[in-house]
């Protein structure tokens, strides 16, 4: 029997089905070796448009609650919709993204749907018929192999762990579903507003396939622009150290660590940066680690793969320089 | 106001993993667990509302096998909580976060609770469900990634701001709610000694968590691993800056295959 599995798509800021969204359709179409049946779900004011952004990878079929509503409500409502489309579409297994909003979609429709949950997953494979699913613990310290018990499982992915799908378009098969009457209490929420969060003109932290981040060894805030050069030479989204936030250099929404944010790039560029735990533990499950610091005894270069052991102020501008070069940027 | 705070027994993050016997668990002999960082900004938060809304009651409660479980409840206690119920799970505690979810959802329904509040996430499985999960099966609306939260007592309603891709997200909210709280936003307090040593004493009420749901299906865990050990970085021998960059961006390139 082939295992019949529902992408979950969330919208980005221009409303097409988000990079997660598309690395979620990326695994799906992977799992058991490509014999999966996958379907899309997409809600919202720009569902259509998220509809043909499913079908561009090769998902025609896609269940549509276009409900302006769900735009801005909370996810409850949303997610009373998706389960409209797990009764009519009967998967096993959900995927989503594992954005803000898909971990918080992942307990909310695995306890309406009686199915097993996790996030963060890194891997999802078949053995023996059975779904399995490996996601780091510990602050990746660790790392945990689960098996799904009772066939249903919603799990949300980590972001960069899976690849992207290719181009493959087909005709799109939309199914209409109406949004579920809910409990008015679910609906009282109110969203007042967004405000965006300055993280600098590159891509999101959470989203960045690369992350160069500052810490204490920049010495004091005017130097942190050697960090934003060369993250902008790279294309890269700007972290920092809690050392650099705490003393205000920049805000907290930078602050890579246990009690900031925890990312996974392809890349992770430390400058100037001891290693403290509770930094490691915010980057350690990046692919690959680059350190530079003048200390060679500082534990960064215990958990990197490649280091720098010198004087930052003069190879940040070099590696920026020679990035542009290689790159072909002026 | 009625609050209801979930915390859970963490090991202490500079805990040494190792694997249980079995390989599907962490060993935890020889582990201390504790309140960490998520569970403390949740009962800081909760204790803050306490304090700007009079009347409040702050009720913990925990979910997991003996002594730990009674021993971060008697921290949440020493730190100010009001009362405090433990379920118990028994020595083999469920692991998939919506069984948990369910355990506490059984034993805050019968009690007061205008306010759930959780960390975004636990210290040592990171799943992150059980706040979302438990909103579901209370009924009431949940948010996650919160980062600050008040109670606007005039329009009788919480004013509180997420994190989300988009940026910062504001909301207002009638109770009664589901919280998940980002870590560090609030500055958590830490307990006075004459408070933990009269927590000591404190009752804890305590109640044993139902049989698991039989037509749910779950994840148990197969394998735990611990990485191998990081060998250390591969130090880049150079005599200037530019032998420096080149040196590091050939093998970016070329080993790692991680550049554009």
């Amino acid at each position: 029997m082939s295992r019949r599995i529902l992408v979950i798509g969330e919208p980005s800021a221009g409303g097409h089905l988000s990079g997660a969204s598309l690395e979620a359709v990326g695994a799906a179409l992977r799992l058991g070796g490509g014999a999966a049946s996958v379907a899309g779900f997409a809600a919202g004011s720009t569902a259509a448009a998220l509809a043909a952004d499913f079908a561009r990878v090769g998902v025609a079929e896609v269940y549509l609650t276009e409900e302006p509503r769900l735009d801005s409500a909370p996810l409850a409502g949303f997610v009373r919709a998706v389960a409209t489309a797990i009764a009519e579409s009967k998967p096993d297994v959900v995927l989503v993204g594992g954005t803000t909003f898909g971990r918080d979609f992942t307990g909310r429709c695995a306890a309406l749907w009686n199915a097993a949950a996790a996030t963060g997953v890194t891997e999802v494979t078949e053995s023996d018929g059975g779904l399995r699913f490996r996601r780091p613990v510990f602050g990746g310290r660790a790392t945990e192999t689960r098996e799904v018990e009772g066939g249903r499982a919603v799990l949300a992915l980590r972001p960069h762990a899976f690849p992207l799908p290719a181009e493959a378009p087909v005709a799109s098969k939309p199914h209409p579903i109406p949004l579920p009457e809910l409990p008015p209490v679910l609906l009282a929420p109110h969203r007042a507003g967004v405000e965006a969060v300055t993280t600098g003109s590159g891509p999101a932290l959470g989203d960045a396939s690369i992350v160069v981040s500052g810490g204490r060894g920049l010495r004091a805030p005017e130097h942190f622009h050697l960090v934003e050069e060369l993250a902008a030479s790279l294309g890269a989204a700007v972290g920092a150290s809690r050392a650099v936030t705490d003393a205000g250099w920049r805000p907290t929404s930078f602050q890579v660590g246990q009690t900031g944010r925890a990312v996974s790039p392809q890349l992770y560029v430390a400058v100037g940066i001891s290693g403290a735990i509770q930094h490691i533990v915010g980057m350690i499950s990046s692919r690959v680690i680059v350190a530079i610091n003048s200390d060679a005894s500082a534990p960064i270069f215990k958990v990197a793969d490649y280091g720098l052991v010198g004087d930052l102020f003069q190879i940040v501008p070099a590696l920026t320089s020679e990035v542009k070069r290689v790159r072909g940027i002026a | 106001m009625e609050i209801v705070v979930c915390v859970k027994p963490v090991p202490e993050a500079e805990t040494r993993l190792r694997v249980a016997t079995d390989g599907t668990a962490l060993d935890p002999e020889a582990v201390k667990f504790v309140l960490t960082g998520y569970d403390e900004s949740a009962v800081e938060q909760a204790l803050l509302l306490k304090e700007s809304v009079p009347g409040s009651k702050v009720h913990a409660i925990s979910y997991g096998p003996a002594p730990r479980t009674e021993e971060v409840l008697r921290a949440a206690i020493a730190l100010g909580c009001d009362q405090a119920t433990w379920i118990d799970s028994g020595a083999a505690p469920a692991t998939d976060p919506v069984d948990v979810a369910r355990a506490l959802a059984a034993a805050i329904r019968p009690v007061p609770h205008d306010l759930v509040l959780l960390g975004k996430q636990a210290g040592d499985d990171e799943e992150g469900v059980v706040a979302a999960a438990l909103g579901e099966l209370l009924e009431v609306p949940d948010f996650g990634f919160v980062v600050d939260l008040r109670w606007d007592a005039a329009g009788s309603r919480f004013k509180f701001r997420r994190a989300s891709e988009a940026g910062l997200e504001s909301w207002e909210a009638p109770t009664p709610l589901v919280v998940g709280l980002q870590q560090a936003w609030n500055d958590p307090r830490t307990a006075k000694l004459p408070a933990i040593l009269k927590s000591r004493k404190a009752p804890i009420a305590k109640v044993t968590a139902a049989a698991r749901s039989a037509e749910a299906a779950r994840s148990r865990s197969v394998k735990f691993e611990l990485p191998a050990p990081r060998t250390g970085a591969k130090l880049i021998e150079f005599k200037t800056p530019q032998e420096a960059a080149e040196k590091l961006v050939k093998v970016l390139r070329e080993e790692a295959k991680v550049f554009p």
